[in-house]
């Protein structure tokens, strides 16, 4: 897949309007009187982009370390320079990006909270896959909320990718358990669970998900799962919580950052990256099937900077 | 998650309690804390900054220094002034005097537009009119039949004219339908957009010149970040949105986005969203919001919920038990029994001081919530004797090993179930008397 960059889509015509949202780093830079002024100039361009005050306060701290009389005559570029390497180390992981491995069943679930993304990102995830010729299942595991099914099918239509039949009101881990029979039956490699919006929050919710990580656990033990968490870029403090939930209830295995075509900058993935240690594996720019790009930090970092 | 406000002003207050007098020092103390607990709660950072400015001020002027207890004075302060700011309640939408009374939902992708207009249809329907919902999201894959399958399980009326009709004209038919049905309330849908998709933003501009809009909405998600107030000021540019809708209050987000987007659009908050169901709906309580946003937890709502669940003379006596140490295993079941009824452990955890920072909520919540695990609990309490269940400290490994016998439980379930009935104990010495949720 090319990631050579992974915001071509504003180039679409979005990008010029999006430009005038933008923190203006350089001025905010270049502008400073001292170093509380900066400092302080710091601190609204990371809360701004959602960092949230405890990261913000960490990388702060780092800049306060500096003399920043050695660094007068050309701090722009030292500091956002500086600053760059700050972010895209946090944001930077160990963690392998999604692979399919030809030997086994590959298992990819979405889950996160409402409206967050993860129909479209089951949809987008099945195109780019259906473009290198695999074999997918998707899986409505969403039979909540109403025409949730029907939103799948259309995506799964349009990509050309089978999708089990359920209706709403379903046991979400029996369609589940039908979507692995029907893989194994129809030498299918890989299966895509689309799962229900929930708020972290509902108890009884989260443990509906669990019991479908165990009949995963259970029909396919040797396959390779992933569990991918929506973050929608628009969100707050709040998703912290949501990934530390998520996680706790699941052990999630990377984040899929959604609605970053907006000019909301994301930047709550690296708090969560800090505290959760949780990698961002694929970004969503757009409501096209083709809009999904591979996680690179470095891009994210400019374009949070830009 | 987050350490409520309340405890972090009594750590600073502890320090000068016998100073008697609150000095400059302490109120930079103060505000900076409160400024953190704004932040925190994804209050935008420029209104955080005007609002420290303004509340600097309000506290300097208060006589702090003769008060009892300076913490509730200053929370209060606080607490009033994003009140103030929330605005009063007005959660009425205006009725056109010539009918039909048309309301356009707008707003970014997600955020419950769909969900949303169902809910308004279904709570006009209550007030005696007939409402008709208009599906205009003629672009997400399933939007339409959405509105369709919430409008026929709701037993309400939708329009829809399929994908190949341009908002505008759905809507002009819609009108012409709606006079022969006798319809009174027109209530659309549109499909969700970014405030910097030209082209859509130039539809809902479209809408808006054409036709007699009452009300024109927008619905935010609660738990949306500092650049809400960006897209929510383009949204009120284009189209003069009269109120805002927030969604998805029913999770633990501190929802301060509410702040942000009053402050800086002055378009007051008419309604809440509080689960997905059509009637978790509820109308918007400013001083609600702001001990919320302080993370201070919703305790009015609590109190509403825990009035109607409780009558006066059981809340007197589970108090007098607490007080006189009698809080007893019987008591323990019967607790969580009707926390349950009340909504969600977990969520009513939230909502009170002290005990949404518990570090084992998880535990207890589930403890609460899992029908499974109530169930054991029964097994478990009604296999110990009386004199056990009212002085659980006589239960020694052989009555532990002879409990477990009888209620076909492990020795591990009982034990975890002790070791929470005392913390259990505990957090109701710490936390709030339940006897503020009396009537008087
Ligand atoms: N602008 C933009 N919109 C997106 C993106 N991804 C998803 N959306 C839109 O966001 C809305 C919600 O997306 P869904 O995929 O339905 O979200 P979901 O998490 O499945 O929602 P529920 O199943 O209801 O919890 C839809 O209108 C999508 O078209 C994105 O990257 N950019
Ligand atoms: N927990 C909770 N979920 C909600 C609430 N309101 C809406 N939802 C859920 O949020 C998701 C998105 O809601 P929709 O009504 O489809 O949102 P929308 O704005 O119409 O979405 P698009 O049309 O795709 O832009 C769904 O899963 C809803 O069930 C709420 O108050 N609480
Ligand atoms: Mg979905
Ligand atoms: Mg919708």
């Amino acid at each position: 897949m090319n990631i050579k960059n992974i915001f071509s889509q504003f180039k679409e015509g979005l990008y010029k309007t999006r430009k005038e949202f933008s923190n203006k780093l350089g001025f905010l830079f270049s502008n400073s009187k001292d170093k509380i002024d900066f400092l302080e100039k710091l601190e609204e361009l990371l809360i701004l982009s959602d960092l949230g005050t405890s990261a913000t306060a960490e990388i702060m701290n780092e800049f306060q370390q500096i003399n920043f009389r050695e660094y007068k005559e050309n701090n722009f570029i030292f500091f956002k320079e500086k600053l760059k390497v700050i972010l895209i180390d946090i944001l930077n992981s160990t963690a392998p990006d999604i692979k399919i491995n030809e030997n086994r069943l590959n298992i990819i679930m979405l889950v996160g909270v409402n409206g967050s993304g993860k129909t479209s990102i089951a949809g987008k995830i099945a195109y780019r896959l259906k473009n290198i010729n695999n074999d997918i299942i998707m899986v409505p595991a969403d039979t909540f909320r109403a025409a949730a099914i029907q939103q799948l099918k259309i995506l799964a239509c349009k990509v050309g990718a089978e999708m089990i039949n359920t209706k709403e009101g379903a046991d979400p881990a029996s369609v589940v358990y039908d979507g692995i029979s029907a893989a194994r039956a129809r030498k299918k490699n890989i299966v895509i669970i689309d799962t229900a919006g929930r708020l972290h929050t509902k108890t009884n919710l989260m443990n509906e998900l669990e019991k479908i990580k165990r009949v995963i656990q259970k029909e396919a033990n040797d396959c390779s799962l992933e569990i991918l968490q929506t973050i929608d870029a628009t969100m707050g403090q709040n998703a912290i919580a949501q990934a530390e939930f998520f996680n706790k209830s699941l052990g999630v295995t990377g984040i899929a950052l959604t609605k970053m075509d907006g000019t909301a900058k994301g930047g709550i993935v690296i708090a969560i990256k800090k505290e959760l240690d949780i990698p961002v594996k694929l970004i969503s720019c757009g409501e096209k099937l083709n809009n999904l790009y591979d996680f690179k930090a470095e891009k994210f970092v400019e374009a949070l900077l830009d | 998650m987050f350490a409520s406000l309340t405890d972090k002003f009594q750590t600073i207050f502890k320090k000068i309690k016998n100073k008697g007098k609150l000095n400059e020092n302490d109120i930079k103390n103060c505000l900076h804390e409160i400024r953190i607990a704004l932040l925190e709660a994804d209050v935008n950072y420029k209104v955080v900054k005007e609002f420290i400015d303004s509340l600097h001020d309000k506290i300097q002027q208060e006589k702090i220094s003769e008060s009892l207890s300076p913490t509730q004075q200053i929370i209060k302060i606080v607490n009033g002034e994003i009140t103030l700011t929330l605005g009063c309640k007005q959660n009425d939408l205006s009725i056109s005097p010539a009918p039909p009374t048309i309301i356009m939902l707008v707003g970014l992708q997600g955020t419950g537009k769909t969900t949303t207009a169902v809910k308004l249809a279904n709570y006009f329907r209550k007030k005696g009119h007939l409402p008709l919902l208009i599906a205009t999201d003629i672009y997400r894959p399933a939007a339409i039949e959405q509105l369709q399958v919430l409008g026929e399980k709701s037993n309400l009326p939708v329009f829809s004219m399929g994908k190949n009709e341009s908002a505008v004209n759905i809507v002009k038919a819609a009108i012409k339908y709606s006079s022969k049905k006798n319809n009174d309330v027109l209530i659309i849908d549109t499909a969700g957009r970014l405030h910097i998709d030209d082209k859509l933003m130039n539809e809902l501009q479209e809408i808006n010149e054409n036709i007699p809009l009452q009300e024109k909405l927008l619905i935010v998600d609660a738990m949306a970040g500092q650049d809400a107030v960006n897209s929510a000021k383009v949204f009120c540019d284009k189209i003069k949105v009269s109120g805002i809708i927030l969604t998805k209050l029913d999770g633990d987000t501190r929802g301060g986005v509410a702040l942000s987007l009053k402050k800086v659009l002055g378009v007051p908050i008419k309604f809440i969203g509080i689960g997905e169901k059509v009637d978790n709906f509820e109308p918007f309580h400013p001083e609600r919001m702001a001990s919320r946003i302080l993370g201070m937890g919703d305790v009015l709502t609590l109190i509403e919920k825990v009035e109607t669940a409780y009558s006066k003379d059981e809340l007197e006596k589970l108090d007098k038990k607490m007080k006189d140490h009698n809080f007893d295993l019987n008591d323990f079941y019967l607790q969580l029994k009707k926390m349950k009824n009340i909504g969600s452990v977990d969520q009513i955890m939230d909502m009170v001081p002290g005990f949404n920072n518990l570090k084992n909520r998880i535990d207890i919540a589930k403890l609460g919530d899992r029908e499974g695990e109530l169930k054991k609990i029964e097994a478990i309490i009604s296999s110990m004797t009386v004199e056990e269940r009212e002085n659980p400290s006589i239960i020694n490994g052989n009555r532990r090993k002879r409990i477990s016998r009888g209620s076909g439980t492990q020795l591990s379930d009982i034990n975890r179930l002790l070791k929470q009935f005392y913390q259990i104990k505990e957090m109701f010495k710490k936390g709030p008397k339940l006897k503020s949720f009396s009537f008087n």
